[in-house]
């Protein structure tokens, strides 16, 4: 994990810091806040009837234990409940998959209130042979800001697969680092952003290839409108001796506004010869063809431009195996853009 | 297929490094070491006008103040500054006016090399052969430039920049500097206080340089670092291709070669520079000595419809720092890039390009294919970025790497920062080895191991290739074997 501490202003990284170039925490954040007091979590969040158990961490306080071990076959609510105004707070969490669990993650950020700074730690295990789909919703007020960490170990043969939905705020940051043992275990780590007004996310992730044998397959894609920016980070590490790795990722964006900003640096880092490595990322608009073809067939231009932008993020949700947790993420974006 | 036959023959007759002699030529140099009285000393060997030594002084001044880069992905001994020569050049009479009075030791390197420097020599060849000219810099002066004289009734400024400084002092001052300022970077900064020589070359409104232009660079005294200055000024409509290439000795000490390319392109001209760079790239199992080539080169495409394209050949260096650039200004202007970078043994190249688009409509090509071998370590790092004012902007990017055994590294980090909705940029990049099918094939037709790498490596470059002028293709085909030489088996 990195060394940031939101009670200490000197871990701010600043633009300087190359992982950072393009959040600029201390631009933002100068101080240190002063720390949230924590607060009830009610209701089910934006996961309710979809089953399973819940750890809850309110302003950063666990609403009860702060770790999760999972085994068979389960469903567990993580939410990330910040509700306050001008404070910062730390949550910290633990999840583990034992061998042979299947286990379904659905990750909440909920922020209520204005111009807080929360920082998220997350620690997922998982043992070999076992399964963790990780499905993100982030949802906080435009002037809040929010950094959220989250590291993964994986075992031989593990299936870990990931899928971030944001929207962004003042300054918000999804980070995955996946150290991925090679040994047949398969990554999948998705995300997909719609940002308006000021907004601003960025998902950053490592995927360090430790051993021969592994597969990651990686599709991020982003609508970013007005003056919205969106980052995307991505590298994928080869080291020596994981011949065999199969390892793809993309990064598509469309920039929908005159002054929005898109940057992108998708990285390989590769010291094995026997392997299938390639990234892709594109930036543009809207294909016009497209846009004329569907007002041709009588779809107004605002209609064509909404189902065409659906359509394009839409593939990065079609890639989630769960059919319950899939149509409310799909409906979740739908009802944002 | 002369090219294969070509490419076949240059495996047969393996060199390890066939530049790699060194002549023993009596040379003047600056007291070793680094400072003001260094500056003065090389500005007053070059005659130079006073502003020249003030600028110069104030670079110097920057450069103190700066902090050498440490984000490239390369690892090397500390240079000590303050070990080396910043000046030697060959004892010889006063400006030479023809080849008779050149020093023929001198000349007898050129000749090594297989570089023409006599006019008539290249005339002699086929009828119809296109011809070049060029300007030899020897360590930390020119030597000799040749036709000097026809380039002139093309209206065409083609001299070591020492002595445009001198004949075109108001040229030199309005445009050196221009493109990459003095504190630019810590390299740069130091070439501006030290550069010794380089080439000048102007191509004046409406002209096509009437013949491919090229400096040739040899570094030949040791602990000696080089410095040269190359400033490219195409003027309204004109065109003019450019070639460089460099050498140097074999040395188990580590030499610096710092240099500053500055091109500026005006309204609808265009300027294509090719370079093969062959510097000495070390030791291949120690990897003792070699050149740390920590190069900086920009193009200002200034001008509407304005168009510069980079072409580099990278087989050489111990150590490579280098990311040829455009600022694409102009509306419609457009920069293309253009890159084989071949490291095999303990070398380490952190290569790329930077393309900045600034006007309207302006394009962008990157092509950069890398070939890693051995134990060595090959980056392409690079940036495609759009202004907010810039409409219309489109760039393709595609970076191809091979790996050729299990102990090399390949590396692909490129930027894209896109802050115009009307930008269509595409990047792609793929790592993958050499295909064992075709190892196969090919070694099933009759080509031994190392013939076949070769001979698949050359098709894996052959887009960049395509793009060189033709004498330096073919240069460059035997290059990529020689370079492999050891890489597989």
């Amino acid at each position: 994990m990195s060394a940031l501490n939101i009670r200490d202003s000197s871990t701010f990284p600043s633009r300087r810091v190359e992982a950072w170039k393009y959040s600029d925490l201390r631009r933002w954040l100068r101080e240190a806040p002063e720390v949230s007091s924590a607060v009830a979590v009610s209701g089910d969040g934006p996961w309710a009837g979809l089953g399973g158990d819940q750890l809850a961490f309110g302003n950063g306080a666990a609403a009860g234990a702060d770790a999760f071990v999972g085994s068979g076959e389960q469903v567990l609510r993580l939410r990330f409940v910040s509700e306050t105004s001008g404070t910062g707070h730390t949550a910290a969490a633990r999840i583990s998959a034992r061998p042979g669990a299947r286990l379904l993650l659905l990750e909440s950020h909920e922020g209520a209130g204005s111009g807080y700074v929360a920082h998220n730690r997350l620690e997922i295990d998982v043992a070999p042979g076992a399964e963790v789909t990780r499905l993100v919703l982030v949802e906080e007020p435009e002037d809040a800001i929010s950094v959220t960490e989250a590291e993964v170990r994986l075992g031989e043969g593990a299936r870990y697969a990931q899928t971030i939905a944001a929207t962004g705020a003042k300054l918000q940051r999804l980070e995955t680092r996946i150290v991925h043992p090679g040994q047949g275990a398969d990554v999948r780590m998705d995300g997909v952003y719609a940002l308006s007004g000021a907004r601003h996310v960025d998902l950053t992730s490592v995927v360090d290839h430790q051993g021969p044998d592994g597969r990651t397959s990686q599709l991020a894609k982003g609508v970013v409108r007005d003056t919205a920016r969106g980052v995307f980070q991505g590298k994928i590490v080869v080291q020596r001796g994981a011949d065999g790795t199969d390892a793809r990722m993309g990064h598509h964006a469309l920039i929908l506004g005159e002054r929005a900003e898109i940057d992108a640096k998708p990285e390989l880092i590769i010291y094995a010869d026997d392997v299938q490595c390639a990234h892709g990322n594109t930036v543009g608009n809207l294909d016009e063809s497209a846009l004329f073809y569907m007002q041709q067939r009588g779809l107004p231009a605002d209609e064509a431009r909404a189902l065409l932008t659906q359509a394009f993020l839409f593939e990065v949700i079609d890639r989630i195996d769960h059919e319950g947790a899939r149509e409310r993420v799909r409906e979740w974006l739908g009802d944002r853009l | 297929m002369a090219a294969v036959k070509e490419t076949i023959d240059a495996v047969a007759a393996l060199e390890k490094y066939a530049h790699g002699f060194t002549s023993d030529i009596e040379t003047e140099f600056a007291p070793r070491g680094l400072n003001a009285d260094i500056v003065r000393f090389i500005s007053e060997k070059k005659g130079e006008p006073q502003w020249m030594l003030e600028w110069r002084l104030a670079a110097y001044e920057r450069w103190l103040a700066m902090e050498e880069p440490t984000w490239a992905a390369v690892k090397y001994e500390p240079v000590d500054y303050q070990e080396l020569f910043y000046y030697a050049a060959p004892k010889q009479k006063e400006g030479p006016k023809s080849l008779d009075e050149v020093d023929p030791e001198l000349l007898a390197v050129y000749e090594k090399l297989g570089i023409p420097l006599k006019e008539q020599e290249v005339l002699a060849g086929v009828q119809g052969a296109p011809r070049v000219a060029v300007d030899a810099v020897f360590d930390s002066v020119s030597v000799v430039t040749t036709f000097k004289k026809e380039l002139e009734k093309a209206g065409v400024i083609f001299m070591p920049i020492s002595e445009a400084l001198r004949e075109h002092p108001e040229l030199v001052r309005q445009y050196l500097g221009s493109v990459v300022p003095v504190s630019d970077n810590y390299f740069a900064a130091l070439n501006s206080a030290v550069f010794s020589d380089g080439s000048f070359v102007y191509i004046p409104p409406g002209v096509r340089c009437p013949m491919e232009l090229s400096t040739y660079f040899r570094i030949n005294a040791s602990q000696t670092g080089q410095f040269e200055r190359t400033l490219i000024i195409a003027d309204k409509g004109s065109y003019v291709s450019y070639l460089e290439g460099c050498t140097a000795p074999m040395r188990d000490e580590n030499q610096l070669h710092a240099a500053v390319v500055e091109i500026v392109a005006l309204d609808d001209a265009e300027v294509k520079y090719s370079t093969v760079q062959n510097w000495y790239p070390g030791d291949p199992a120690t990897g003792k000595g070699g050149i740390y080539n920590f190069v900086t080169k920009r193009a200002d495409c200034r001008g509407d419809r304005s168009k510069v394209s980079w072409t580099q050949v990278e087989t050489g260096s111990a150590v490579t720092w280098k990311y040829p650039s455009c600022l694409l200004k102009g509306e419609e202007s457009s920069g293309e890039f253009y890159s084989i970078a071949i490291t095999n043994g303990r070398q380490q190249a952190d290569t790329g390009t930077k393309m900045v688009h600034l006007g309207k409509n302006s394009k962008s090509r990157i092509i950069a294919k890398a070939v890693s071998a051995g134990k060595s370590d090959s980056t392409y790092r690079g940036l495609v970025s759009v202004h907010p004012k810039a409409t219309g902007v489109r760039n393709f990017t595609q970076c191809d790497s091979l790996l050729i055994g299990k102990e090399c590294g390949s590396h692909t980090i490129p930027y894209i920062e896109a802050r115009n909705g009307s930008a269509h940029l595409e990047h792609e990049a793929t790592t993958t080895r050499l295909s064992d099918d075709q190892l196969f094939y090919a070694q099933q037709r009759g080509l031994n191991e190392e013939e076949a790498v070769a001979l698949l490596v050359n098709g894996f470059v052959r887009d960049v290739m395509q793009t060189l002028p033709m004498e330096f293709a073919v240069e460059a085909q035997k290059l990529v074997a020689i370079s492999l030489e050891g890489s597989v088996g």
